[in-house]
């Protein structure tokens, strides 16, 4: 670990050298990363470790945990229909909301970035529902508008169109919580902004002089350029989206019902631990769980060296 | 000193009256919603922090009662704790391996509730004690055609769990055979297929109406949102049914035999094992139980007071709801049948499972063989500790 020392504190506008710490400014560097690795240990590390022995015995929560191996992993793989139930239907969700997530993010980021009046009040209203992020409130608020008589219907109803329970039909609920994960679109869509403001203008200008039109514009200048930014999203909205939680358990009344339609890996796993008592089995669970994410992700780096364009890569 | 109770804030104003008679004895009162309740409770057991007193019901009785975070009060009773004026039904319920591990703290019973100014508003008759399940049918299948479909006559209880079990008690069955299903796959698939046929007669909603009521939640059942004409419920539930709707509500038997329904014990009060106030809370369990003042506050709204003469002394002063569900239970109670053993550990999931298979069918997703047979197996492991 290296310390910079701050070029102000020598008061003479030096540039700081780097140069080897000294046992004392070691240890006064450890001192102040405490808090933080207090917190790592306390919160995660040891919590996570302890998760993982865990995984490995048969644990209620009310007696002590007893060790069976890898019992609990053998149930999950081999015999618990309900697990690869769980599987299939986190990975359709997955699969849905996040390219339409993203799509809309990028839709909308683009018409935002255009100069016009009142843009920052629309980039503030889209960005609303991401502030309300995982809430209770707005699962309810889901239910309620997807619902037999729902706000939905009633809207549908002006058009003569009969309307459906949305969120109380096995095969239509997983698409309302693919709905309400694609609506929650600001974040992504804020840093698309952001990196929609990096493309230098005199792109676009030499390209209408070589007279490419809008759609070319955006297939040659701008997706490749915003490729990174697109990566990255990318890969944060997939693990997002594989963690959905709190939509499919206000929305189900924590039964990942209709028919465990909407019963996602998560849901599963926190029924399993504390709706049935199997801790043991939920933290099994977490763990492959960490790993096939952890997985992916390393999948979706090893494809992102085939479309992601670093324009910077020459420099480095 | 600790306790808490899911729900309503009676019993923190009996902790209040206890306190004024003993001024030594001081509360901490924690409330948690049914939902996550037992996620909590276990949560803190499991550090060894439980409350020293805390309620309980008969999903987690088994477990709690057999990982010993309940403490047995059986060598209690008769010196700390009275029962000798418990009603009958209420001395036999809670045990689990034969001992007491908590005390029963209100009775209730099934409870068919139905809207009377919905079935007067069609023309329809009163529902009566003693009908028969096809009876039941009948009479809802003429409701919803009266309505013009509007209204559906009953609820569909295929995935209500004591609604299985009084029919299987009215044909000398059980629910449970100590810690197996009472039941075979060709039982249950009786049980789905007659209410598969009473779905296409239109006596009972569509399969996502029904999914709506099978979360259990009371302000979202049928009564409530007026599409259903009945409910199948537990008596002490008609006080909270009342004040979803502005409809007279009335409470029969379900349909069979009216003798199949038995002494339930709502909610149960426990003492923590690891708790450093044992004799104080014992006396604390044996005043909510035994005391006018106490029961007078607890009103009905989880049940009777288990102590007759506080029953009696009780009732007049109950709402009209109140007061309707004890008359029911008080006049039903004459021909109970034995009340049944504790759930086992699994009952939750039996439960759950339950509702799954239940909704397969009434979805459409599978036959009512074919979801008997899956409850069976499902059931069965999660009985057995899967």
């Amino acid at each position: 670990m290296t310390v910079a020392t701050p070029a102000a504190r020598s008061g003479s506008g030096r540039p700081a050298i780097r140069r080897k710490p000294t046992g004392r400014e070691t240890v006064a560097g450890y001192v102040f990363l405490s808090p933080w690795l207090l917190g790592l240990l306390g919160i995660t590390a040891i919590p996570m470790l302890y998760s993982l022995y865990l995984s490995f015995t048969d644990f209620d929560l009310l007696s002590s945990p007893q060790w069976i191996g890898l019992a609990n992993y053998q149930r999950m793989f081999t015999s618990d229909p309900q697990f690869w139930h769980a599987v299939r239907v986190t990975i359709v969700f997955a699969v849905t909301s996040v390219p339409l997530k993203l799509a809309a993010a990028l839709a909308v980021a683009l018409l935002l970035n255009r100069k016009r009046r009142g843009t920052g009040l629309f980039r503030a209203l889209f960005y609303l529902p991401s502030l309300l992020g995982g809430s209770v409130a707005l699962a309810i608020v889901w239910q309620a508008m997807f619902g037999g008589n729902g706000a939905f219907n009633g809207l549908l109803r002006i058009f003569g169109i009969p309307g459906e329970p949305w969120v109380n039909d096995p095969n239509t609920a997983l698409g309302t919580l693919v709905l309400l994960a694609v609506w929650q679109f600001g974040a992504p869509m804020v840093i698309f902004l952001a990196g929609l403001k990096q493309i230098p203008a005199e792109l676009y200008e030499a390209a209408r002089v070589d007279g490419a039109g809008r759609f070319r514009q955006l297939l040659s200048i701008t997706l490749p350029i915003l490729s990174p930014v697109i990566f990255f999203n990318l890969v944060l909205e997939t693990i997002h989206g594989f963690q959905g939680f709190t939509a499919a358990f206000v929305i189900s009344n924590g039964t990942g019902g209709p028919t465990d339609s909407t019963m996602l890996y998560t849901l599963y796993l926190y029924l399993r631990g504390f709706g049935d008592f199997k801790m043991g089995y939920a933290a099994a669970m977490a763990w492959v769980f960490v790993l096939a994410v952890g997985l992916l992700t390393a999948v979706l780096f090893g494809t992102g060296r085939m479309w992601v364009h670093y324009s910077d890569a020459g420099e480095r | 000193m600790g306790r808490r109770g899911p729900g309503h804030p009676h019993p923190h104003q009996s902790a209040g009256s206890l306190h004024e008679e003993n001024p030594k004895v001081t509360f901490k009162r924690q409330w948690q919603a049914y939902s996550g309740y037992y996620d909590k409770l276990s949560t803190m057991a499991a550090g060894n922090t439980a409350p020293d007193i805390f309620q309980i019901d008969e999903d987690g009785l088994a477990q709690y009662a057999s990982r010993h975070v309940t403490l047995a009060l059986d060598s209690f009773v008769g010196s700390r704790i009275k029962m000798d004026k418990f009603s009958p039904g209420l001395r036999q319920a809670g045990r689990v391996d034969g001992k007491l591990p908590a005390l029963p703290a209100a009775e209730n019973t099934p409870a068919l509730a139905w809207d009377r100014t919905i079935a007067h508003q069609f023309g329809m008759p009163d529902l009566k004690a003693g009908i028969s399940w096809n009876d039941l049918v009948t009479w809802g299948a003429e409701l919803t055609a009266k309505s013009g479909g509007k209204i559906f006559g009953t609820q569909d209880p295929s995935a209500v769990f004591q609604a299985l079990q009084v029919w299987l008690r009215q044909r000398g069955q059980q629910a449970y055979d100590g810690a197996k299903v009472g039941y075979t796959a060709a039982d249950l698939t009786e049980w789905f297929q007659f209410w598969a046929t009473a779905r296409k007669k239109n006596a009972t909603p569509p399969a996502d109406l029904t999914h709506v009521a099978n979360a259990g939640d009371l302000s979202k059942s049928l009564l409530a949102t007026k599409q259903g004409a009945t409910s199948f419920q537990y008596s002490n539930q008609l006080e909270e049914a009342s004040k979803s709707t502005d409809h007279d509500l009335a409470l029969v038997p379900y349909p069979g035999p009216p003798n199949a329904a038995w002494a339930r014990s709502s909610m149960y009060w426990s003492v923590y094992t690891g708790s450093k106030f044992q004799p104080q809370a014992l006396d604390v369990l044996n005043f909510l139980v035994n005391d006018t003042d106490a029961g007078k506050i607890l009103g009905a709204e989880r049940g009777l007071a288990p102590n007759l003469t506080v029953r009696q002394v009780v009732t007049p002063l109950l709402t009209p709801a109140m007061k309707a569900s004890v008359t029911y239970e008080t006049e039903l109670s004459a021909t109970f049948g034995a009340t049944p053993p504790t759930p086992p550990k699994g009952h939750v999931q039996v439960r759950k499972v339950l509702l799954q298979e239940a909704e397969n069918v009434q979805f459409g997703k599978a036959t009512p063989a074919q979801a008997a047979n899956q409850f069976i197996a499902q059931a069965s492991a999660a009985l057995s500790g899967g």
